[in-house]
């Protein structure tokens, strides 16, 4: 190793946030030899990614590309990563970095086996955040079935400490005192890849999202659609868990819109029409009306778009779906102009999918770490400060196009303790 | 077909509070939001590309633009702040001139910078009647407007009848054939719209039943302005204001008959109106709805223009402040007639004239045309939807 700038002399790379921008901007930065930090909120590394069913476009599981990042993560001495952990505060300066963090407690040790006799032995039910509250987990539970690491977590704001999961545990792996913690760490340079949250649909309120539960969110479609979901892969309406005679999508729900988001979420096009192939798999034959103003399907995910075109029983309208009326039935009535007829159209769906946009995560809460932030809340990358931005934190962006940013993020980062 | 955008015509919707037209990205979400935009033709949308391209020809033969009541609905969920309403209103701006008749004095009404000359057309008139009257004088005594273009001993028509006559019906018969005029043209290009057989038309009365008075009943219900959800306060204003309107006409209507008809035979009848008089009571209650209306109105207007950044135009301000003229000169003429200040009574009096000749002459080249242009439009909406315009197949 040829170490020997920088102003701590250790070189050391902080990345906020364990999702796959983050894995990856941590792995090329310790893969060069660099120390890193990852820090993680949640109790599980993989952030949105692990929430979805499949990829667009080669509609391959998440397992696929996270598992190897997991393993290469383990496998990797350099990289120290920390679950359940914030930061807190940021001092110093470029190559020089002072960063405060605090870690709440897991209540769940490192000697877990993941056997699920906690959970079992449990007596408290809460709703279940991952599968957006779609089900309900107990208070002591698994994050997910592919979760990283493999520990289970209790629920801090759920659990009324009875001691029963303590019991219940072979391992004395649980330890209800568990406190938060806090520690500083002293870095070179900082990647933030704070990611996105779906943007949240109550705000529009002429989509009426509390009125029904047959309108759903697409993220809501990714779960309802994953084998580890609370359908465990069919997909069904919410509420009644009838099988979906026909369904819409509501394209640009809170993108491209002044009152919301101004910008394009970039991938919401191309999620809608990968979630038409989870619909087809499923019932080859119900209709499906796409609501939209354009479709964007950039680059190489124009042959996608023209493929998922093709089906018959798929009808696309040019029209931003403006109205929702909750039916008797259980189902909804999507109203939209189609602007190329000019005729109002009030078309009646078992499901209607909203295809929220991303918003940013940190959106206005980083400003006091020194982190500087357009207009919209995404992360400005700054070099010379050392402060990078990697993924959704920077741009709305799809899985490529983020582990590409991430990369660039490492690359940044590493040359800070070169200058 | 080759499209001819008319750039003209789009620096003009520009100008006049459209300046948003071209951030509109035809999402749609306008013409579902709107109460009321139909089914089978919503708007604005469709509206909003035409501005875009400059169509200016489809959208004076375009009924909705006349439907719309600007309530603000659209603009208040338009993804890119577009305002499709105010679009909207800067197009009825532009077609109120297009059909103006005489255009010249059409296109004296639509700018700020012509305000002296519009002021002083009235000003000038009714001075130069004064003075061929012989009144000259502010007349000594009991205030009596009767006596304002002073007074003879002719038995049948009285001095003053005559010259207001003279000065309001004609200003009032050339707004009533210019709005013939412009509305026949209109109703012309928006049948030529339709298919339908030029041979089979509505006779006289049942334009008037099927058509227009539904349209009447309509207006006097507010029943669209009451759909609007954004704005509804701007019903509470315009719907006393509408109804002041009728009580005045009502009162002028008497005062004709009365004065100028009957007052040929009996001269008694000449002189102020009793307050008592039912039609009186009618003119005062007008008189303060008028006021409380257009005050309604005028602080919608100013709290539309700081909080969602509405841009303030010629148009929208000019009927405001006319219908405010007229309104406090009447009201101050009575109050001063009835404490006996002469002088600042048959000022107030000649202002009052001055204002309401402005109204009278320029109704079909202002804001004030919707009251025609809108009526008419929604009768042609109905007659659209009737067995006398044949259905297009469905193809």
């Amino acid at each position: 190793m040829t170490e020997t700038s920088g102003a701590s002399g250790l070189g050391a790379v902080l990345v906020v946030g364990g999702g796959i921008s983050g894995m990856t901007a941590a792995l090329e930065a310790a893969e060069v030899g660099k120390d890193v930090f990852l820090v993680e909120k949640n109790a599980y590394m993989g952030g949105r990614v692990a929430q979805l069913n499949q990829y667009f476009p080669k509609l391959c599981p998440p397992s696929c590309g996270m598992e190897i990042n997991f393993k290469r993560i383990k496998d990797n001495r350099k990289i120290r990563m920390y679950n359940t952990t914030e930061v807190k505060s940021v001092s110093g300066s470029a190559g020089n970095y002072q960063v405060t963090l605090e870690t709440s407690p897991r209540f769940v040790k490192g000697n877990c086996t993941a056997c699920g006799d906690c959970a079992e032995a449990c007596p408290i039910e809460c709703d279940n955040a991952f599968n957006f509250n779609m089900d309900k987990t107990k208070a002591a539970y698994r994050p997910h079935e592919m979760a990283f690491p493999m520990r289970y977590v209790i629920d801090a704001a759920a659990c009324d400490k009875c001691g029963k999961c303590v019991e219940a545990c072979k391992y004395d792996a649980i330890d209800l005192d568990m406190q938060a913690e806090s520690f500083e760490l002293q870095v070179d340079s900082i990647v933030w890849a704070t990611g996105w949250n779906p943007y949240d649909a109550t705000k529009m309120d002429n989509l009426k999202y509390n009125d029904s539960d047959a309108i759903i969110t697409n993220m809501m479609m990714e779960r309802l659609a994953a084998p580890g979901g609370p359908t465990e892969g069919k997909i069904l309406r919410p509420g009644d868990n009838k099988e979906p005679e026909s369904i819409g999508f509501v394209q640009c729900a809170g993108s491209r819109d002044e009152n919301h988001l101004e910008y394009c979420s970039y991938i919401c096009c191309m999620a809608s029409l990968k979630q038409i192939t989870y619909v087809r798999e499923r019932y080859p034959e119900v209709p499906i009306y796409v609501f939209y103003i354009d479709l964007r399907t950039p680059g190489k995910y124009e042959n996608f778009r023209e493929k998922l075109m093709g089906d018959e029983n798929t009808h696309f309208i040019k029209g931003k779906v403006a109205d929702i009326t909750a039916d008797s039935d259980g189902g909804v009535t999507v109203i939209a102009e189609n602007a190329v007829t000019g005729a109002k159209i009030e078309q009646k769906v078992d499901l209607a999918v909203l295809a929220t946009g991303m918003e940013p995560a940190a959106k206005g809460q980083l400003a006091s770490l020194g982190v500087t932030m357009d207009d919209n809340g995404f992360i400005t990358s700054d070099a010379d400060k050392a402060m990078l931005s990697a993924g959704c934190a920077k741009k709305a962006a799809d899985v490529v196009t983020s582990t590409q940013n991430a990369t660039a993020a490492a690359l940044k980062a590493i040359q800070v303790s070169r200058r | 077909m080759g499209i001819n955008p008319d750039l003209k015509f789009i620096k003009y919707i520009k100008a006049a509070g459209g300046d948003t037209v071209k951030k509109c990205y035809q999402c749609a979400t306008c013409s579902v939001m709107c109460p009321l935009s139909s089914d089978e033709k919503p708007f604005p949308r469709k509206e909003m590309i035409w501005a875009q391209w400059g169509l200016k020809d489809k959208l004076v033969a375009d009924p909705d633009v006349f439907l719309c009541h600007q309530c603000g609905d659209c603009t208040a969920y338009c993804p890119r702040g577009a305002k499709p309403g105010d679009v909207l209103g800067a197009i009825r701006a532009y077609a109120y001139t297009h059909y103006g008749f005489p255009s010249g004095l059409a296109k004296l009404a639509t700018e700020a910078k012509n305000l002296p000359i519009l002021i002083g057309i009235p000003a000038i008139i009714i001075l130069v009647m004064w003075f061929i009257s012989g009144g000259m004088h502010l007349p000594e005594g009991k205030v009596d407007f009767g006596y304002f273009f002073g007074h003879w001993d002719f038995k049948y028509l009285s001095k003053n009848v005559l010259f207001i006559d003279i000065i309001m019906l004609s200003a009032a018969g050339l707004a009533a054939y210019s709005a013939y005029k412009g509305i026949s043209t209109m109703w012309g290009k928006m049948a030529e719209q339709l298919e339908c057989n030029p041979d089979f038309k509505p006779s006289c009365k049942q334009f008037v039943l099927d058509f227009l008075w539904p349209s009447v009943q309509e207006i006097i219900s507010h029943k669209r302005f009451n759909e609007c959800g954004a704005n509804k306060s701007r019903a509470k204003g315009h719907q006393p204001l509408m109804f002041a309107f009728i009580g005045l006409l009502l009162l002028t209507g008497y005062s004709f008959v009365a004065k100028d008809i009957f007052g040929i035979f009996i001269p008694s009848l000449h002189g102020p109106i009793p307050q008592w008089n039912p039609f009186k009571i009618i003119g005062n209650i007008s008189a303060i709805a008028m006021l409380y209306g257009i005050f309604v109105l005028w602080g919608n207007r100013a709290h539309e223009e700081s909080v969602s950044g509405t841009k303030g135009t010629f148009y929208d301000w000019f009927l405001i402040y006319e219908i405010v003229a007229v309104g406090v000169t009447g009201l101050l003429s009575e109050l001063f007639r009835l404490a006996g200040v002469g002088s600042l009574a048959y000022i107030s009096y000649y202002l009052h004239l001055v204002s309401v000749m402005m109204l009278f002459l320029y109704m079909p080249y202002t804001k004030f045309a919707h009251l025609v242009y809108r009526t008419f439009a929604m009768a042609f909406e109905k007659y659209r939807e009737s067995s006398f315009v044949s259905v297009k197949k469905e193809d």
